[in-house]
């Protein structure tokens, strides 16, 4: 018997040996990499990178976008859709009802500092990444260009927001203070100005297409500039990024001759652009995660409800009716040759028997040829079509970089006729004759040029024009120039909502 | 259970004693009769100890027995009476009487590696034996336990067949995962995994409630254990069973939503108060209109259950095998709603030496069913679809002018259509989400989800001396899941569009496995009972592995031609993988129980656990349990008390621990998926960045509970069971919300909040015999306070569940309240003229609702800073019922049998979010019939308007909540046992058949489908799939 009883204890010691090594519960994770060895060599690094570019492109499930809620918010457009109630958070920065707990500002709040988190990320992670000093210097110069890019959207929507240059972890994360302006406004000048010393000056298009480089950092750095009215600095910036008007600058940068060139869905990346959005049909993106998809939504989103193309009609997909243009822009356009290229006027294709469509809400009748979907790009693939455009959005381009330097110059008492100069380039190109530079004359050609490309809000609100133009649609001068800091994050949290929406900020 | 251990006993002596025999014999004979009441009692085993000789007694009470030798000791015994011994030393008549045994102390109970008689149990434990379950026409076991034990709050997730339900032992007892442990024959299966299981294979359910019981299993036990053991064979004839119900089902309710012309009165008076254009010209002539709920109902679902059972053995070995087949339709869109379950069993033991014994337990399950897709979703499917859809637009649409109308989609789009080529009507009003139901189903017919299941043990055990017995068990289950689906391009309506098929198969796979050694050790000697328990486990699970694989454009139109066989170009194919590293769990255990003439108990405990899921810093936990109990009626100062036949004062307090959280929560991982497109390639780059920020203090959730029992039974026919506890939880783990300042993706795991609940249980039973009818009556009643003490340093409240697309959540976890309580606005009435909301000012006399019309919620000023803002809002309800109960109701008369089950709560609210706010033109229930159309007419059913300023009904408030109490007839039954003269002829030794009805009726003020709904958050309606009304009838045969 006792002979058994040895057996069975040798067979127990055995099999429970198993879970008795404590390399039992020492499992890894498969597939998944830890923090902790990660940011190993270059490739590492430079996934991380594209982790920071990402948040550029980023488009939330609720399909809140830049462009989109900016566009909507705008006098350019309304927000449209299927009805009163199709995408809550849009209807209301669009009819300015926004409340701290309904608008587009959760989605708008988070992605910029998503962005900015990946880029201090990277930027700690990388003087310990064994990797040639030059990369890491580039790397470093887009981590900075990008987080200042984050920044800049976020002190322009939100004003009073917490200034982050570092991961936060443990205690910091609820000990975290809103910022002034004025410093938020000096960390991103100083990371341009250090990313524009840092960044190439020309990329190798095929490979690197889509990342920022030394006439990017300038561009933004203009934009921001001329955003806190430093005129004179935000011109000299420019000037670098223009080069000589109409001419091709030292970055390569020069204005495509024919301006409906620039939407053509495969002219990525083409000499006009400074910073571009870059999508892909690659991805088979479906309903599963909407912000998953690497294509670019807008296109279904703005297309016409219920279109059907009849003979000869154009070949839009029908979408989903967002961003119905305005009368007034409309009004503004008509008559100038960038017409056709900026809007579809579903009711004349209707009257020509060309196309029929479903009228959405606050329909004009009015669409964005722009970005509107076309058949020729609908998506066969695995995924859903309505996910799955490839057409790119220019976030700057050189007209943009152009106008600005004039406003600039024009605003701040510069050299006038470089400023008609630029001006007058981007309406030469179209065909349109000559205008003195006047302040005016630029906010005229900035809209038309520019219109549907998510310039508007921003524009209006920095000329103090916003009260004006958005007076029927419920804009409160000195109140929705911001908008509210998002209920949710004030929960458990030092920060204080905007004063213009009954905080003390 | 009791006798089936007697009849093993039996056997185990049969040798020992043999050696005595003799050639002489002693003729026996008598009647046993109760001892109650005096009448015969039938089918009482009458065995002898020590020989292999047993007889039962006939319909007249009456035995005879040939025994062997000059003396013998005669054992009677029968399930509910009190065995009794006679010796016997000459032949002759020896007439006997029984007591019904209601104290049931001798009953055994499984506890942790063990069994323990009830009598010296110091735990709260709730056995549920397969005498309560045959009366239950369960799909699923956890239904099962519904009102039958104390301390368990059971709610169904959904009245579509075979779908699981939310069990809560003794309230939430954290955050995060509430689920118990459920252990079938020693295997650990996670919770959604239990459906393989038969019904009619289960010989028997414990729920370890309290600490002191639950520390045996402690590193997953803190939300309580329970232990399945399912039915083994005896030894003795082969037995055969067969049980059989079939029946029809219905909706045991329906919704009172608006016609067509009471809906378009109404909409007309939303339109003008928004000031837009009347939609409805003429509601009048709109009549009834569309009932979209019959359209989506089965008033006949066919169900039923068909469950054959054979056991047997010799002394050597003993086996139960079992076949089971089930099949229900659901309610609820049919074609698109059901579910089909095969089973098998096999249990056996063998006896390979006097000491070495060898066995195993196996099931295996197949399972398919058909969801109809969301279920308690306000985002779409066939029931919030049926409730929301107005009942203007035609089931189908056969006019042929609106069919070849341009302006409608008819004509242009791939719309689906009926068997006649109309095509089923598409709302021009309700759009979203909201699609004709009817049309629904055509897109989803044939999809399918499976599921096969191979969940056992083997185990040796081996005794090599007298009270030392050392046990080995290997538990594994072997899963197999997936699912196929076919979208066919379809035109739902305008933002339901598919415009190319697609075909998906995901197969995934799980093996889990556990290895358990214990021994234990029982030593008798005189008064004092001593036994230990040393055990050693391992454990791994949580190791899946699956792939998905999507097809889209197949040159098909229908699930049944759907094939992947189709060389579909490649990009047109989808596929994803994934695998778990899993989930590893390593612990040594020890108890030690000792009792003193089993008067007074003591037992202690200690189990420590090592998890994978927790860093170095604190790896393992240790959790200790203690318990003691006194049996009061053996004491002499009670002994031949004749109202007080057993009392037992029992109390114990332990901790468990809990480490439900995701693998490698404790780490900071990144996480790859942020793409973004580089170059001029059109080929995005794999972008990775560090999700939530890393924890390594990451450690384990400890619950604490002290409980004390109180076990009492009167004059053998009432019995009654008390348990009062405190059960503490701290350090839960969860996922606190960090600010999206942070840039996270998601949030880091963290020991955040500390909770209590406390409460009392009480069962009462009550046995007896009137005249010729057994009756018994049964109950139970459990109240339940739960209450969240600390939520983490510098957060002072979690959000909960969200609503539609309202920005507010509706629930809210906060110190001082009950985890995850409704948070809304509270209501002052309704503002019934300008007067009223010129009235509502604050301190500086400013108006507090200056934009209020009449008509409008008057909302209280909570913060009093003069306006309706957020932080107005308030804890207006508890989801969680703090009242369970349930009752069970037996008579017996002749040969008739009835049953009835009621089961209930009381204590709760629900949310009765049916209605998408965000859909203007969404259907009304009747209630909006009483809204305010003026002064005086209503005073909580404010006005009806499109651009609603006021937030009467975006704004979360109490207009939404309704008490959630319910009473349920569960089940009523009535059963007929055909006499034995006529069985007997086909060879039957039983054969009973019932009718029955499940759901029969519900007392409820809750105006939705069911009262009813389970949840990770309970009482949340947003289209709650009903629990089915059946009506069944049932055959039990035994031969």
């Amino acid at each position: 018997m006792k002979r058994y009883i040895n057996h069975f204890a040798f067979l127990l010691l055995f099999t429970g040996l198993a879970g008795c090594k404590d390399s039992f519960l020492e499992l890894q994770p498969r597939g998944t990499d830890l923090e902790s060895n990660y940011y190993k060599n270059r490739q590492e690094a430079y996934n991380g990178l594209v982790a920071i570019y990402d948040v550029l492109g980023y488009q939330a499930s609720n399909y809140t976008t830049k462009i989109l809620a900016t566009s909507a918010a705008s006098d350019d457009h309304y927000a449209g859709g299927g009805g009163s109630s199709d995408l809550p958070h849009l209807q209301a920065w669009s009819n300015y009802t926004l409340t701290p707990a309904v608008g587009p500002q959760a989605d708008l709040w988070y992605r910029n500092y998503m962005g900015i988190m990946r880029a201090n990320v990277l930027l700690q992670k990388l003087p310990d990444v064994p990797m040639s000093d030059n990369d890491k210097t580039r790397f470093a110069a887009e981590a900075k260009f990008l987080r200042a890019f984050f920044y800049f959207d976020l002190v322009r929507y939100f004003k009073n927001i917490p200034l982050i240059d570092k991961p936060l972890t443990g205690d910091e994360i609820y000990q975290t203070e809103q910022a002034s302006p004025a410093d938020v406004y000096a960390l991103i000048e100083k990371d341009l100005a250090e990313a524009a010393a840092e960044l190439p000056e020309r990329l190798a298009m095929e490979s690197e297409a889509g990342r920022a480089s030394q006439g990017t950092a300038k561009a933004l750095l203009g934009k921001v500039l001329l955003q806190q009215e430093k005129f004179t600095q935000a011109a000299q910036q420019l000037a670098d990024v223009n080069g000589e008007p109409g001419q091709t600058s030292r970055y390569g940068y020069r204005l495509l001759t024919q301006y409906g060139d620039l939407f053509k869905v495969d002219n990525k990346f083409n000499s006009e652009s400074v910073l571009e959005l870059s999508f892909t049909n690659t991805s088979v993106g479906d309903w599963g995660c909407i912000n998953c998809t690497e294509g670019n939504i807008l296109n279904i989103m703005i297309g016409p409800r219920g279109y059907s193309a009849g003979a000869s009609g154009p070949d839009y997909v029908s979408g989903w009716g967002f961003l119905p243009l305005t009368e007034s822009l409309v009004s503004a356009l008509q008559g100038d040759p960038r017409y056709p290229y900026t809007v579809v006027d579903m009711k004349k294709l209707e009257a020509e028997g060309k196309a029929s469509y479903t009228p959405g809400y606050m329909d004009t009748g009015y669409f964005l040829e722009k970005y509107a979907g076309r058949e020729a790009n609908r998506w066969k693939g695995a995924g859903t079509f309505e996910l799955n455009f490839p057409q790119n959005i220019y976030e700057i381009r050189l007209a943009d970089t152009y106008l600005m330097e004039a406003e600039a110059l024009v605003r701040g008492g510069g050299n006038t006729s470089r400023a008609a100069a630029l001006l007058n380039a981007v309406r030469t190109r179209v065909g349109l004759p000559a205008v003195a530079a006047t302040f005016d004359n630029i906010k005229k050609e900035r809209r038309l040029e520019l219109a549907g490309e998510g310039q508007r809000w921003f524009d209006i609100v920095r000329w103090g024009d916003a009260a004006t133009n958005l007076s029927d649609r419920g804009f409160v001068a000195g109140k929705h120039e911001v908008l509210p800091i998002p209920l949710l994050e004030l929960d458990n949290t030092r920060l204080e909502q905007n004063k213009e929406y009954g905080g003390t900020k | 259970m009791r006798n089936r251990i007697l009849h093993a006993f039996v056997f185990l002596c049969v040798w020992a004693v043999s050696l005595h025999a003799t050639a002489q014999t002693l003729q026996v004979k008598g009647r046993i009769t109760s001892a109650t009441d005096g009448s015969p009692l039938p089918g009482v085993t009458v065995s002898v100890q020590g020989r292999n000789t047993a007889t039962l007694s006939d319909e007249s009470g009456e035995y005879r027995l040939d025994i062997p030798g000059t003396s013998a000791t005669l054992l009677f015994s029968q399930v509910g009476m009190v065995p009794k011994e006679v010796m016997v030393r000459a032949g002759g008549v020896y007439d006997i009487t029984l007591e019904d045994d209601m104290t049931e102390l001798d009953q055994l109970v499984v506890v942790g590696y063990n069994t323990q008689k009830k009598s010296v149990v110091t735990g709260a434990i709730t056995s549920v034996k397969a005498s309560d379950l045959e009366t239950m026409p369960v799909t699923r076991l956890e239904q099962s336990l519904q009102g039958r034990t104390s301390g368990l709050t059971i709610a169904s997730n959904s009245g579509q067949p075979g779908s699981s339900a939310t069990i809560r032992v003794r309230g939430f007892t954290t955050f995060g995962n509430n689920n118990p442990l459920w252990v079938v024959d020693g295997v650990v299966v996670d919770a959604g995994g239990i459906s393989y299981l038969n019904q009619s294979d289960i010989e028997s359910i414990e729920v370890l409630k309290d600490a002191s019981s639950q520390a045996i299993y402690g590193a997953r036990a803190a939300a309580g254990v329970i232990l399945v053991t399912t039915k083994k064979g005896a030894s003795g004839g082969l037995k055969v069973n067969y049980n059989a119900f079939a029946g029809v089902s219905e909706p045991a309710r329906k919704l009172s939503l608006l016609n067509a012309r009471e809906y378009a009165t109404l909409r007309n008076e939303a339109a003008l108060a928004a000031g837009n254009a009347l939609p409805f010209s003429d509601p009048s002539a709109l009549g009834e209109g569309t009932d979209w709920q019959e359209a989506v109902f089965n008033r006949s679902a066919f169900r039923q259950n068909h469950e054959f059972s054979l056991s047997g053995g010799t002394e050597k070995s003993t086996f139960y095998s079992s076949f089971g087949y089930l099949s229900q339709e659901g309610v609820i869109t049919s074609q698109i709603s059901n579910y089909k379950r095969t089973n098998i069993r096999l249990n056996s033991e063998h006896k390979i030496t006097s000491w070495l014994k060898v066995g195993q337990n196996l099931g295996y399950s197949h399972e398919k069913s058909q969801g109809l897709g969301n279920t308690n979703s306000e985002f779409g499917g066939p029931l919030s679809s049926a409730i929301n859809l107005d009942p203007i637009t035609p089931l189908v649409e056969t006019d042929p002018a609106v069919i070849n109308s341009s302006g409608r989609p008819y004509s242009a789009n791939p719309v689906v259509r009926n068997a006649d080529g109309n095509p089923y009507g598409i709302s021009q009003y309700v759009t979203q989400e909201m699609t004709n139901p009817l049309a629904y189903i055509q897109t989803r017919l044939g999809n399918y989800g499976w599921s096969d299941n191979i969940v056992g043990n083997v185990y040796g055990e081996i005794t090599p001396i007298k009270g030392l017995r050392i046990r080995s068990t290997l538990g594994s289950k072997l899963s197999y899941w997936g699912n196929e689906s076919f979208s066919p391009i379809a035109y739902l309506n305008a933002v339901n569009v598919r415009s190319q098929n697609d075909f998906t198969r995901g197969t995934h796979r799980g093996f889990d496995w556990n290895l358990e050694n214990t021994i234990l050790y029982t030593k008798d000697f005189s008064d004092h009972s001593l036994t230990l328990l040393l055990g050693q486990g391992a454990y791994y699970d949580n190791r899946a592995r699956g792939i998905s694989v999507t097809y889209f454009g197949l040159p098909v139109d229908n699930f049944d031609d759907a094939s992947l066989n189709y060389n579909i170009p490649t990009d047109q194919r989808n596929s994803s993988g994934y695998e778990n590293a899993g989930h590893t769990v390593s612990s040594l255990f020890a108890r030690v129980n000792y009792n003193y003439q089993e008067k007074y108990m003591v037992e202690a405990l200690v189990r420590r656990d090592g998890s994978s899921r927790f860093g170095s810093n604190n790896k393992y936990g240790v959790f200790p349990s203690f318990s003691v109990g006194w049996l009061m009626s053996r004491e002499a100062f009670l002994q031949g008390n004749d109202y007080i036949k057993m009392l037992k004062l029992r109390g114990g307090y332990g901790v468990v621990g809990n480490d439900n959280i995701n693998d490698f929560a404790y780490l900071s991982t990144i996480g790859g998926g942020r793409n973004y497109t580089i170059g001029q390639t059109d080929m995005y780059t794999v972008g990775y960045s560090p999700n939530a920020p890393s924890n390594p203090d990451l450690k384990w959730e400890q619950t604490s509970q002290t409980n004390i029992g109180l076990e009492m039974n009167l004059l053998h026919k009432i019995s009654l069971t008390f348990d009062w506890f405190n059960k503490v939880t701290t350090g839960i783990l969860q996922y606190p919300r960090i600010p999206a300042y942070v840039g996270a993706i998601g949030n880091p795991a963290a020991n955040v909040a500390d909770m209590r609940n406390t409460g009392v249980e009480l069962e009462l039973g009550y046995n007896n015999r009137l005249g010729q009818v057994d009756f018994s009556v049964n109950g139970n009643v459990s109240y339940l306070k739960n209450e969240v003490t600390n939520i983490g340093a510098g957060v002072n409240f979690l959000d909960g569940a969200g609503f539609q697309a309202s920005s507010y959540s509706i629930t809210r976890t906060m110190t001082g309240q009950p985890y995850n309580s409704f948070y809304g606005f509270k209501t002052l009435g309704i503002f019934q003229n300008r007067a009223e909301i010129e009235a509502y000012t604050n301190s500086e006399g400013t108006l507090i609702q200056p934009n209020a019309q009449p008509g409008d919620f008057k909302w209280a000023d909570l913060d009093g800073n003069g306006t309706i803002d957020a932080s107005d809002r308030t804890f207006i309800g508890d989801p969680t019922p703090n009242w369970t109960f349930g009752f069970t109701v037996s008579a017996a008369w002749k040969n008739f049998d009835a049953t009835v089950f009621g089961q209930g709560v009381a204590g709760n609210k629900i949310f009765q979010g049916l209605r998408r706010l965000d859909i203007n033109n969404a259907n009304y229930s009747r209630k909006a019939l009483g809204r305010w159309t003026g002064e005086g007419s209503s005073d909580t059913y404010p006005r009806l308007s499109d651009n609603d300023p006021n937030r009467n009904f975006t704004n979360p408030s109490e207009f939404y909540l309704e008490d959630g109490s319910y009473l349920r007839f569960k089940t009523v039954q009535l059963g007929y046992t055909l006499p034995v003269s006529l069985t007997q002829k086909i060879g039957s030794q039983k054969t009973r058949l019932y009718v029955m009805a499940e759901n029969l009726l519900t007392f409820t003020r809750y105006s939705g489908f069911d009262p009813e709904i389970g949840g990770g958050i309970m009482s949340i309606d947003r289209g709650i799939y009903p629990q089915a009304r059946s009506f069944m009838l049932g055959l039990n045969v035994t031969f």
